[in-house]
């Protein structure tokens, strides 16, 4: 009997020891959790369920193995480097609210005890999380903000792949002097008397306001007239004043930068007061959205749109048609500029983890900072991902580069985006001017 | 001209909508001397039974008002045999915050029913047309439709209160609720109409706006706040008092467009810069400040 105990006693003793000379991180590593913050419900709600969409897909490839995808992150089940580690993405919902973002992120490091950020979509969120995230000395990226102040802000801990409103804003004046010059496809040079005077209406939270102030900006360096600037609050109900107001500039060109709700508001309005300019140009978030599209059907066609991502990449991209098919699956549509840039921030997360090696915030600081991803192991159309580290900027993805596509009915009736700049990438004619609604 | 021309159309189109707005406002008010912090919540029901209605049954948005004023109707007889009633034993605070809380109530559970997200009618007759002047004067349609049916509601309530028997007796429970109840007049049942009536005014009006402006759970707010300028401005209880304020705070809206066609007319760089649009209700709510400071009895007012 007493020999019966002492086996067992010894056995016990054993167990215990080999607990705990197991390393901790061992059994911590199981498991990287990123907090995900997004609008999920509120105006963007519909951009938010793509942004969702997006980077759960990101993390079901990083945590499975696809050998069939041409992507480092596929290739094995969860970070190799961390002993297979699994991501788990905490998603939590801002709902538009800068003060609520920063509680929720307050939240996921304190209580949930994240290992990093992804987020925010709003530039207004994403400034008052980053903020969160400096003072804890917690990594986020952030894969789809695009006020340009985000990373002129000296912070350490903040990193954003995509690029911002500067590049895009540039890229349109590019485009519009392009058009003068004849250098778009199936459109004969423009006289330049015929597109030079432009009317902005920008939503006023951080990210509107700051594409408003760069319109001004660029039309004055590119020597276009700006007739009108308004700002608006994208959860206006009525925007019949606005856009009166627009059709009273009589501008050649009106320019937008709308969340979903207002930007289908603000088309519907137009089209109510028949308004007609040559060209309608968004700066994507709500002028690229499946809702849009749905709601609005012929009436877009010929609208333009600036975005990183657009269905007719697959046609130049292999990767981009594998992970396209995917998110079909899961979700019913096609990637979008959302979705698209949401996966390829979870995407620099992984990367950078499997990079890091740990989840120690100083070695995961250290690969964010030196870490390369090429071209072609993205989705998205970029040269690649490479973070500045000094200079006016820090932390902005430098390879990054926009679209801009115009939405044109095809001949099965169903409304496609076309890419029409680059123009070395061109996927079809460009309609010009734009069609009366 | 053409800019000044659709402004005015504009501000007078959407005044006459607005003064449906407020008429039940001013006659619960009239009739009870309690103010109706709900009003806008009402409203916002009416906007997603229109919505609602239009989307479940097919029908054209445009006939989904007798059910907008039935459902408005019943609400606000619900609401007082429910929680008015009560309340008026109290104080005039106790009124007060009991309609506040009726609203946050209201909000919160539409809120709950239907979420946060926007939600707008994409189709119908009269959707996304419009009607060209000449000019380039463009009137949206359901503007016009929406405008011309609040007239027929204005007028609808009006006459009912003018000529007939309930009217008066609607009236002399307003003047003098005590006489009236010697007169043998049920005032317990007049104030529940009343309630019914400003309720039923309230999401007409709702399910008419719905034609062209999208909806969410907060949307009340805004019609409350421009509900009370034009009673205010029209004077507490006057029913033609309102008609006349919506008119004015219509075109009070637009005159962000009367300064585009000042600017664009002769030019003016540094008009063109101003964001007025922006400011498009603080004028509302300026005039509103104006008259509660220099006659506050309102321009029709007879209660004081």
């Amino acid at each position: 009997m007493k020999s019966w105990m002492k086996v067992g006693m010894f056995a016990l003793a054993v167990l215990a020891v080999g607990l705990w000379m197991v390393p901790s991180g061992a059994w911590a590593q199981k498991e990287i959790k990123i907090g995900v913050i997004y609008p999920l419900t509120g105006g963007a709600a519909a951009a938010g369920r793509e942004l969702r969409a997006g980077a759960e897909l990101a993390a079901k490839i990083a945590n499975s193995a696809m050998p069939d995808l041409a992507m480092p992150m596929a290739q094995n089940q969860g970070i190799k480097s961390l002993g297979g580690a699994k991501i788990k993405l905490i998603i939590k919902d801002h709902q538009g609210n800068p003060t609520l973002g920063a509680d929720l992120a307050k939240k996921l490091i304190l209580d949930d005890k994240v290992d990093g950020i992804l987020g925010c979509y709003f530039s207004s969120v994403t400034k008052t999380v980053s903020a969160v995230c400096e003072q804890y000395k917690v990594p986020m990226i952030n894969g789809s903000s695009t006020s340009p102040g985000l990373t002129e802000r000296g912070f350490k801990w903040f990193w954003r792949t995509t690029p911002h409103d500067r590049w895009f804003t540039k890229d349109l004046f590019e485009f519009l002097v392009g058009l003068t010059e004849g250098k778009v496809q199936g459109v004969k040079a423009v006289p330049r008397e015929e597109i030079n005077t432009l009317a902005s209406a920008c939503e006023k939270t951080e990210w509107g306001s700051h594409v408003s102030g760069l319109i001004e900006e660029f039309a004055k360096e590119y020597g276009f007239k700006l007739r009108k600037s308004l700002l608006y609050a994208a959860k206006s109900v009525d925007l019949s004043s606005e856009v009166r107001s627009l059709k009273a500039a009589r501008p050649d060109v009106m320019l937008f930068a709308s969340y979903t709700s207002d930007a289908i508001l603000l088309v519907k309005t137009l089209k109510a007061q028949k308004a007609h300019p040559k060209i309608m140009w968004g700066q994507d978030a709500g002028f690229e959205k499946p809702e849009f599209r749905e709601t609005l059907g012929d009436s877009i066609n010929g609208i333009l749109t600036r975005t990183v991502f657009l269905p007719k990449v697959v046609d130049i991209k292999k990767l981009a048609g594998q992970v396209n098919d995917l998110y079909k699956e899961k979700t019913g549509n096609d990637l979008g500029g959302a979705s698209a840039r949401a996966f390829t921030g979870l995407q620099t997360w992984v990367a950078v983890l499997e990079k890091a090696g740990s989840t120690e915030p100083q070695a995961i600081q250290a690969a964010a900072n030196s870490i390369e991803i090429p071209g072609k192991d993205l989705v998205v159309p970029w040269k690649g991902i490479r973070f500045s580290t000094k200079g006016k900027e820090l932390g902005q993805n430098v390879l990054g580069s926009g679209l801009i596509g115009q939405y044109q009915k095809g001949k099965d009736g169903k409304m496609e985006l076309e890419i029409v700049y680059p123009f070395d990438v061109s996927s079809a004619d460009m309609i010009f001017p734009f069609p009366e609604f | 001209m053409d800019i000044l021309v659709s402004s005015l159309f504009a501000g007078l189109l959407i005044g006459m909508v607005l003064a449906l707005v407020a008429l039940g406002l001013t006659i619960i008010f009239g009739v009870m001397d309690i103010v109706n912090f709900a009003h806008g919540e009402f409203l916002m029901i009416g906007m997603y039974t229109g919505l609602l209605t239009a989307q479940a049954t097919g029908v054209d948005p445009l006939f989904t008002l007798p059910v907008a004023g039935a459902v408005g109707f019943a609400l606000g007889i619900i609401c007082y045999y429910g929680f008015i009633k009560f309340v008026m034993r109290g104080p005039m605070v106790a009124q007060l915050l009991g309609t506040f809380g009726l609203m946050l109530f209201l909000r919160n559970l539409a809120l709950l029913i239907f979420g946060s997200e926007d939600r707008s009618l994409h189709h119908g007759v009269l959707v996304g047309k419009s009607f060209e002047l000449g000019m380039g004067i463009i009137i949206p349609a359901t503007k016009l439709a929406a405008a011309g049916l609040s007239v027929a509601a204005f007028v609808a309530v009006w006459l009912l209160m003018n000529r007939t028997k309930v009217g008066k007796a609607l009236t002399a429970t307003a003047l003098n609720p005590q006489g009236a109840r010697y007169m043998g007049i049920p005032t317990e049942r007049m104030n529940a109409l009343a309630w019914g009536i400003g309720g039923g005014s309230a999401t007409i009006a709702g399910a008419l706006i719905v034609n062209f402006w999208s909806v969410n759970p907060f949307v009340g707010l805004l019609f409350t706040m421009i509900a009370f300028a034009i009673v205010a401005l029209g004077g507490f209880g006057s029913v033609p008092g309102a008609f006349f304020a919506g008119l004015v705070v219509g075109l009070i809206t637009e005159i962000p467009g009367f300064w585009d066609f000042m600017s664009y007319t002769f030019e003016f760089e540094w008009m063109m810069d101003v964001p007025m649009t922006s400011f498009k209700y603080m004028w509302v709510y300026v005039a509103y400040f104006v008259i509660m400071v220099f006659r506050p009895r309102g321009l029709f007012g007879w209660k004081q």
